[in-house]
C-alpha cells in the first residue's frame, strides 16, 4: 500500500487528509465503513485528480454552508455524457464543505459487474443504485447524490443543454420515508463538457447502451476528441427543502413534489447561466 | 446430573463441532453424531456415534438420550471428497430425518448451521443482505442446491411447527486456528491468488465468536433465520494482507478455467466461492446482535491474523501424524 500513501503525501495539505479524517465516517478495525469505503482510496484518488477540479475545470462552489449536518439528499441536474457532475460534486463537498462529506453517489446497476471501476468505485463510497441501499445510507446519516434524470439527462445533446428532462420520483418517497432534507444542486459547465450533437439511439440500442454520444471532435479526432472541453463549473448549492406527506401516496402527489425540486433547480440553473453569459469557458472568472 | 439439558451435535467430528463442545459442555450433556470416525488424537466430551443421519438407526439415538436440543452443524460444504448425491442425501434427506426425530422425540429447540453462501456472491445483490432475501447461489453454482434446499428444509419445518424453537444460522467466512474450511485453508497459504480488476468485500467471523454465537442461539427460545458475521467488512487484497500471505493476481478467465478442469477430478478450490472473490455478498447480521444481544468479540483483523499466528503451533503434530 505504499504507493498509495506516496500519492496522498504528494497530492494532499496536511489540512486536507486531516478534514477527510474528520468527515463523519465509521471505520472499522480493517479500516473501511460498512459499504466499503475506504478512506486511504479515497485520499489518493483525490490527491491524483484534483487538478481536474481546481485547474482544469476551475470550479466554483456556492452554498456550502446550507448544508444541514446528517441525512441529506442532494439533487442535481444531470448532464454530458460522463458522470463528471457527479465526481466534481463530490469533490466540492470533500475539499470546500465544512466539515468534509463523503457523498455516496448512485451507481449504474451494470457498474458492479466491471473489473477494476468496481472496486475502486466501492473504496471511494460509491453504491449500488437501489432504493434499499439508499434508504439505509439516509438512516445511517449519510450524504446521498441523486441524478433524478437518470440517462434521460447524462444522453442529453448540446441542443437541450440545462433543459431539464422529467425527474423520476424514487428519492422524493425516499426523502418523505426518512424526513431528509433536499439540498437542491445546480451545476453548470458540464452539460458543454461533451457536445454531443447526437445520442445516436438506434445504434446505441443495437449495442445495449442508452446512448452513443457524437461530438464534433469525438470519435473523429481519437483519443483527444475523448477529452472534455475545459468548460468553467459552477456548482450552486440551495436552501434546503423539506417535503411533508405520505411516502406511499398516489404519484399525482410525488410527482408534484418532484416537479417543485425540478423547477427550483431549473431556475438556478438559469440564474447561474444568465450570470455567465456567454462565456462558457472563463464565465465564473470574472 | 439430572437437570442438565441433552444437546445432540451433529457434524461432531468436525472441526466447528470440537469449539462449539467447548462452549457447551460446562452446562450441557452433549451426545455427538457424525458419518465420519473422530480423528485421531481429538476425543468427544460425550457419548459418540458413527452414523449417516438419515440411517434408520438415527431413531435410536434420540430414544436413548431424551434429546432436548438438536444442534445440526453436519452440513457438507460443497467441494468435500464427496460424490454429490452423496452430499445431497446427507444434507437434504438427513436434515430432514433429523427434523422429523426431533419433532417425533420431543426436542424443544434445534439449531441450524446453514451457510451465507446460499445468498451466492451477485453483481446486483443489495449492500446489505437480508434474512428475507432471494438465495440465488444455484442460479450460477447449481452444485449450491442442496445447501439451499437443506435452508429451505428448515425453515418450512420452522414454520409448521411453531412450538419447536428452530433457529437457523448463516455464519459468513469462519477464520480461525483450529477449523479447516476451505477459506481458511487457502488463507493459510504463503500465496493467495487474486482476480485481476476484481477486490470485493467480505466478512469474516473467528470461530470462538461463532462458537459464542451458537449458545446464544441455543439459549434463546426463539425461531428465526438469522445471519452472523464478525466485525465489519474487508476487502479481499487487505484479508489476504492481514493474514500474512501474498497476493498472487491471476486472470479470473484462466482461474475458472483451471477450476473447471480439476473440479472434473474431485480436486481444487469450488468454483462456486471463486464469485465471491469476484462479487460482493455482505450480509448484515443486525437482527442476530439486537435479538441475541450478540457483539464479536474478535475483530476481523485479529481473526485472519490467528490463521497464522497459530498455525505454527498447530501444524507440527498434524504433519507428524
Amino acid at each position: 500500500m505504499g504507493w498509495k500513501k506516496l500519492l496522498i503525501e504528494l497530492g494532499l495539505t496536511d489540512s486536507e487528509k486531516r478534514r477527510i479524517d474528520d468527515a463523519q465516517l465509521d471505520i472499522n478495525s480493517a479500516g473501511f465503513d460498512d459499504w466499503g469505503l475506504d478512506p486511504e482510496t479515497l485520499k489518493a484518488a483525490l490527491a491524483v485528480t484534483r487538478w481536474i477540479y481546481t485547474d482544469y475545470f476551475r470550479v466554483r462552489a456556492s452554498g456550502l454552508p446550507h448544508l444541514p449536518p446528517g441525512r441529506v439528499l442532494l439533487i442535481s441536474n444531470h448532464g454530458g455524457q460522463i458522470p463528471l457532475d457527479g465526481m466534481l460534486i463530490g469533490m466540492s463537498m470533500l475539499l470546500e464543505a465544512r466539515p468534509a462529506r463523503v457523498v455516496r453517489g448512485m451507481i449504474e446497476r451494470w457498474v458492479p459487474g466491471l473489473p477494476f471501476i468496481s472496486s475502486l468505485f466501492s473504496k471511494m463510497g460509491q453504491i449500488v443504485g437501489d432504493v434499499r441501499n439508499c434508504r439505509e445510507l439516509l438512516e445511517k446519516e449519510q450524504c446521498v447524490l441523486v441524478f433524478p434524470e437518470g440517462v434521460r439527462g447524462s444522453g442529453k445533446t448540446i441542443f437541450q443543454r440545462y433543459q431539464l428532462q422529467r425527474f423520476g420520483t424514487g428519492f422524493v418517497r425516499l426523502a418523505l420515508e426518512t424526513g431528509t432534507p433536499i439540498i437542491p444542486v445546480a451545476v453548470v459547465g458540464c452539460e458543454e463538457a461533451y457536445p454531443s450533437v447526437t445520442a445516436l439511439k438506434p445504434i446505441a440500442k443495437l449495442l445495449g447502451a442508452p446512448y452513443l454520444p457524437m461530438t464534433p471532435f469525438f470519435p473523429f479526432l481519437g483519443p483527444i476528441g475523448a477529452l472534455p472541453l475545459p468548460t468553467q463549473v459552477t456548482i450552486d448549492f440551495g436552501a434546503p427543502m423539506v417535503f411533508q406527506g405520505d411516502p406511499d401516496g398516489p404519484e399525482l402527489e410525488i410527482e408534484a413534489m418532484a416537479a417543485q425540486v425540478r423547477d427550483r433547480i431549473q431556475a438556478m440553473v438559469d440564474d447561474s447561466i444568465k450570470r455567465r453569459g456567454g462565456k462558457v469557458f472563463t464565465g465564473g472568472a470574472g | 446430573m439430572s437437570g442438565r439439558e441433552t444437546v445432540l451435535i451433529t457434524g461432531a467430528a468436525g472441526g466447528l463441532a470440537g469449539i462449539a463442545v467447548a462452549n457447551l459442555a460446562d452446562s450441557y450433556d452433549l451426545v455427538g453424531v457424525d458419518p465420519r470416525p473422530l480423528p485421531k488424537g481429538k476425543d468427544f466430551p460425550g457419548e459418540f456415534h458413527v452414523i449417516d443421519y438419515q440411517h434408520r438407526r438415527m431413531g435410536e439415538v434420540f430414544r436413548s438420550h431424551r434429546v432436548d436440543v438438536l444442534l445440526h452443524l453436519g452440513r457438507i460444504p460443497v467441494g468435500a471428497r464427496l460424490r454429490s448425491s452423496d452430499r445431497y442425501d446427507t444434507n437434504v434427506l438427513g436434515t430432514r430425518n433429523l427434523l422429523q426425530l426431533a419433532r417425533r422425540h420431543g426436542v424443544s429447540r434445534i439449531v441450524v448451521l446453514s451457510t451465507f453462501h446460499v445468498y451466492g456472491a451477485h453483481p446486483h445483490n443489495p449492500g446489505h443482505l437480508l434474512e428475507d432475501d432471494p438465495l440465488r447461489a444455484s442460479q450460477t453454482f447449481p452444485e449450491l442446491r442442496d445447501s439451499i434446499e437443506m435452508d429451505n428444509l428448515a425453515r418450512m419445518f420452522m414454520l409448521q411447527n411453531p412450538s419447536i424453537h428452530l433457529q437457523v444460522l448463516r455464519p459468513v467466512h469462519v477464520v480461525g486456528a483450529t477449523i479447516q474450511n476451505y477459506i481458511s485453508q487457502l488463507l493459510r497459504n504463503d500465496f493467495c491468488p487474486v482476480l485481476v480488476g476484481y477486490d470485493p468485500l467480505l466478512q469474516f467471523i473467528h470461530e470462538s465468536d461463532l462458537a459464542r454465537a451458537i449458545r446464544l442461539s441455543i439459549e434463546s427460545r426463539r425461531s428465526g433465520v438469522y445471519n452472523v458475521a464478525g466485525e465489519g467488512v474487508i476487502s479481499y487484497k487487505r484479508a489476504v494482507d492481514s493474514a500474512g500471505a501474498w497476493a498472487v493476481p491471476l486472470p479470473s478467465a484462466l482461474v475458472y478455467g483451471a477450476l473447471g478442469t480439476l473440479s472434473r477430478f474431485r480436486l481444487g478450490f469450488p468454483k462456486h466461492l471463486v464469485d465471491f472473490f469476484r462479487y460482493p455478498a455482505v450480509v448484515s447480521d443486525a437482527a442476530f446482535r439486537r435479538e441475541h444481544g450478540y457483539q464479536p468479540s474478535i475483530s476481523t483483523i485479529e481473526a485472519l491474523r490467528s490463521l497464522r499466528s497459530l498455525r505454527a503451533v498447530v501444524e507440527p503434530p498434524h504433519t507428524a501424524g
